[in-house]
C-alpha cells in the first residue's frame, strides 16, 4: 500500500498528469454546456410576428412549454392529434411541407408535436422497400396500432439488415418485444447531448492515454528502470503497483468526469428528461429497454470499461517501447484504429463489426462505439447464436482488462536489456 | 560470501561485448578497469540481472541469481551508469520511493534516508527537484539510493564521474568503511577511484579479463617500462609523436620532464620510475592517450 502510495505520488508530480487532469475537467464542463447552446427557438404572435429569440436554458424552457400537450405516456391517442393536427395544418395552408408553411405556423402549430411525429414515420414506413411514407399519406386512425406497427416495422428492418441472421432477428424482436410500452416523453432533452457524452469519453481517452503512455517506457528511455528492476520489490510487484496506480488514477478521473458532465448536463436539460423512452428520443424501433437516464449511465458504464481496457492495452505497449514517443504513436493509433475502420469498411462490414467489438476502444470510438451500437441493430453471428453488438462490446472489454492488465505486468517483469 | 561469474558471453549483433568471462569476486572492494567500450558496463547489467548473458550464468554463495531472484535483489545495490531519475520528484521523495522498492519498512527507510542524506552532503537540498541539482549532487542521489538497503553486493558504474575531487574522497572512504564483510565492485576508467582502495583489480578489455591481482600485483606488469627523462623544449613534439608520454612537466626555460612508457629507455638520461597503476591502464589502453588522456 506503501509502495502504490509513492507510486499515486509520483505520478500526481508530473506536470503531464496534471495539465491533462485540467484539460479533463475542462472538456467535462464545456462538453455539457455546448448542446445548450445549440438549442434556439423563435417566438411568435398568433398573427405570425416574430416577437423574440430564445437560445440556450430559455429555448430549452420554453420547448417544455410548448410540448407539454404530449408529456407523459405516448398514447395512440396523442399520435393519432398529432398527425391529425400536422395534416390539417398543411392542407389549412395549401402546402406540401413545412418549409412551405408561413413565418411562425410551424412553430404554433407541429413543433408541439414534433418529438413523436419522426417515430411516426418510421412505423408506418412501407413494409416492402422500408421507405418512409409521406405524413400525409398516414391516415391518423392508423394510430390507434402504433405500437403494433413499431413490431411490424422492426420485423421488415430485420429482414433487410440481417437477410441471412435469423438467429439475429429472432434475438431482435425477442429485445423489442421487452421493451416497455407505450413509450414515455418529458420534453426538453437534445439528443446531441448524448452524443457529446461519447464524445467526452473518447476525449478523455485519448488524455488518459498520455498520462499511461510513458509509465513504463520513461523508465526505460531515462535509465531509471536499471535501479528499480535491481530492487526487491522492482519486478512484479512494482509491475502490478504502476498499472493499478495509473488504471487508479485515470478510472477515479473518469469517473470524475462524467459524473461532473451527467449533473451538469441533466442540470440544464432537466432530471424529468431522463424518463423519456430511448424509442422517443431516437429510433422509434430500437431494441433496448432504457430510458434517457439508463441510457447515460450505460454509456458511461460501457465506456468506463473499454476505457479501463484501452489503458491497460496502453501499459502493454508502454511496457514494450523503449521510448515515450513510439510508445504513445502506437497507443493512439490503435485507440483511433475503431475509428479507421468505421472509415474504411463504412460500418456495414463484418469485419469492421468484429474489430469494434475486438479492439479495446472499440466501446469508445466515434462513431461505431457503444453509443451508437446501441441504437443501431448489429449482432455477432457465432455458430447459431447471434449476440447484440453492445452485448460482445461489453464482454471483450472485461475480458480485455484482465488480457492487458496480465500481459503488460508480465511483459515489464520479462523485459531484459 | 562469493560472487561468481561464469563463461559469461554477451553479443549485441555483430558485436561481441563480453567473451567467456569467468570470475570469482570476495568481499572487499573490487575495481573493474578498463577503456570505454571494454565491455565493462554489459558486464555489470548481466551482474545486476537486468540483462540475460547469451551463455554463462551469475551465481550468489554458488546459487544462480535467476533462481534466487528477489532474495537476490534483496541484498543487492546498484548505480548504473546513466543514473535515471524523475526530475519532478525531490530527493526525499526519490530516496522514500526507492527505499519502499527495496522493502524497507516506513521507520527505517525515515532513519536510513536521513542517515544517507547527511553523508552524502544532500541534507540541505533534501526537498530540492531532482531536476535542479548539479551533476555531482544527482550522482550522490544515485549512490546514496545504492546504499539504503546496505547490500551484501554492491555494483558502481563509474561512481565518480561528475563529482569533484573532494567528493571523490569522501565518497572512497565511504566505500573502504563500508565494504567491510561486503562485495563491492567498482567499474571504472578513472584509475585514481579504486588504486588505493581496491583489495583487488580486474582489467578487462575488448569484453575479455585481461588479469586480475592486487595492485601491486598488477603494478609488477609495466615494472621496468615506465621511464623518465628531462627533454629539450624544441624536441617535444617528436617525442610525442614516438613515445607513449604519460604525463609533462615544465622544468626550466626550454625543458620539460616527461614520463613515458616503453620496453626499453629511448634516451640516454632515462631514469626507471615506479609504475603505478595507471601506467599499466595506459600500457593496455595506449588508444587512451591518443584520445587526450585518462581521466585518471
Amino acid at each position: 500500500m506503501r509502495l502504490f502510495r509513492l507510486e499515486l505520488k509520483k505520478i500526481m508530480k508530473t506536470r503531464r498528469t496534471w495539465v491533462m487532469i485540467a484539460a479533463a475537467l475542462f472538456l467535462s464542463v464545456g462538453m455539457a454546456w455546448l448542446p445548450v447552446t445549440f438549442e434556439a427557438v423563435n417566438v411568435y404572435d398568433e398573427a405570425g410576428n416574430r416577437i423574440k429569440g430564445l437560445e440556450g436554458i430559455e429555448a430549452i424552457a420554453y420547448l417544455k412549454d410548448l410540448q407539454k400537450e404530449i408529456t407523459g405516456v405516448v398514447t395512440p391517442d396523442k399520435i393519432k392529434t398529432a398527425l391529425r393536427e400536422y395534416q390539417a395544418c398543411l392542407r389549412e395552408y395549401g402546402v406540401e411541407g413545412t418549409y412551405d408553411l408561413p413565418e411562425g405556423v410551424y412553430e404554433r402549430r407541429i413543433l408541439p408535436y414534433r418529438a413523436i411525429m419522426h417515430g411516426i414515420k418510421e412505423a408506418f414506413a412501407n413494409r416492402d422497400n422500408g421507405m418512409a411514407r409521406d405524413y400525409m399519406e398516414i391516415d391518423p386512425e392508423w394510430g390507434e396500432n402504433y405500437y403494433q406497427a413499431c413490431e411490424e416495422r422492426l420485423i421488415s428492418l430485420m429482414e433487410m439488415e440481417q437477410k441471412n441472421n435469423q438467429a439475429a432477428q429472432s434475438a431482435a424482436l425477442k429485445m423489442y418485444q421487452a421493451v416497455e410500452k407505450p413509450y414515455v416523453y418529458y420534453p426538453g432533452y437534445n439528443s446531441n447531448a448524448t452524443e457529446y457524452e461519447g464524445f467526452l469519453i473518447m476525449m478523455l481517452l485519448l488524455l488518459a492515454i498520455c498520462i499511461a503512455a510513458p509509465v513504463f517506457s520513461t523508465d526505460y528511455q531515462t535509465g531509471a528502470d536499471d535501479i528499480l528492476r535491481c530492487t526487491k520489490h522492482g519486478r512484479i510487484r512494482l509491475g502490478i503497483v504502476k498499472l493499478t496506480a495509473v488504471a487508479g488514477i485515470t478510472g477515479v478521473l473518469f469517473v470524475i468526469c462524467i459524473t461532473i458532465h451527467l449533473l451538469l448536463v441533466n442540470s440544464f436539460f432537466g432530471w424529468e428528461c431522463l424518463k423519456t423512452s430511448l424509442q422517443i428520443e431516437w429510433s422509434a424501433t430500437t431494441l433496448s429497454n432504457w430510458n434517457m437516464g439508463q441510457f447515460q449511465l450505460a454509456i458511461a458504464l460501457a465506456g468506463f470499461l473499454s476505457f479501463i481496457a484501452s489503458i491497460c492495452f496502453t501499459l502493454f505497449v508502454s511496457s514494450r517501447c523503449q521510448n515515450v514517443v513510439s510508445s504513445m504513436a502506437i497507443s493512439y493509433i490503435v485507440c483511433l484504429a475503431p475509428l479507421f475502420s468505421y472509415l474504411m469498411f463504412g460500418g456495414i462490414s463484418v469485419l469492421e463489426v468484429w474489430l469494434a467489438c475486438i479492439l479495446p476502444s472499440g466501446g469508445i470510438c466515434v462513431p461505431s462505439g457503444f453509443l451508437y451500437e446501441v441504437l443501431d441493430f448489429k449482432f455477432l453471428k457465432v455458430g447459431n447464436f447471434a449476440i447484440w453488438e453492445p452485448y460482445a462490446m461489453l464482454c471483450f472489454a472485461g475480458v480485455e482488462i484482465v488480457f492487458f492488465a496480465v500481459l503488460a505486468v508480465c511483459s515489464y517483469v520479462r523485459k531484459k536489456g | 560470501m562469493e560472487l561468481t561469474m561464469e563463461h559469461i558471453s554477451k553479443n549485441f549483433k555483430d558485436k561481441k561485448a563480453v567473451k567467456d568471462v569467468s570470475l570469482t569476486i570476495t568481499p572487499g572492494v573490487w575495481g573493474l578497469l578498463g577503456a570505454n567500450g571494454a565491455g565493462k558496463t554489459t558486464l555489470m547489467r548481466i551482474v545486476a540481472g537486468i540483462m540475460k548473458p547469451d551463455s554463462g550464468q551469475v551465481l550468489y554463495n554458488g546459487v544462480p541469481i535467476d533462481v534466487l531472484k528477489e532474495a537476490y535483489r534483496d541484498v543487492f545495490g546498484y548505480l548504473p551508469q546513466e543514473f535515471g531519475f524523475y526530475p519532478e520528484f525531490s530527493v526525499a521523495d526519490y530516496l522514500e520511493y526507492v527505499a519502499a522498492l527495496k522493502g524497507l519498512t516506513k521507520k527505517d527507510a525515515k532513519h536510513k534516508i536521513e542517515k544517507l542524506l547527511d553523508r552524502m552532503t544532500l541534507y540541505e537540498v533534501r526537498n530540492k527537484k531532482i531536476a535542479k541539482l548539479s551533476g555531482g549532487m544527482k550522482r550522490r542521489v544515485g549512490i546514496a539510493q545504492a546504499l539504503l538497503n546496505e547490500p551484501e553486493i554492491l555494483i558502481l558504474d563509474e561512481p565518480t564521474s561528475g563529482l569533484d575531487p573532494g567528493e571523490r574522497v569522501r565518497f572512497r572512504n565511504l566505500l573502504s568503511e563500508f565494504a567491510h564483510d561486503r562485495i563491492v565492485l567498482i567499474s571504472t576508467h578513472i584509475v585514481s577511484d579504486i588504486e588505493y582502495i581496491a583489495m583487488r583489480n580486474t582489467i578487462m578489455k575488448e569484453g575479455k579479463i585481461l588479469s586480475v591481482g592486487t595492485t601491486e600485483e598488477l603494478v609488477e606488469l609495466v615494472k621496468g617500462k615506465v621511464w623518465s627523462s628531462v627533454v629539450p623544449m624544441e624536441k617535444l613534439q617528436k617525442y610525442e609523436r614516438e613515445l607513449k608520454i604519460v604525463n609533462l612537466k615544465n622544468e626550466d626555460a626550454g625543458h620539460v620532464v616527461i614520463r613515458y612508457l616503453s620496453d626499453e629507455p629511448l634516451t640516454k638520461d632515462s631514469v626507471e620510475e615506479q609504475a603505478r597503476l595507471e601506467d599499466l591502464y595506459l600500457w593496455l589502453f595506449p588508444e587512451a592517450l591518443q584520445k587526450g588522456g585518462s581521466e585518471a
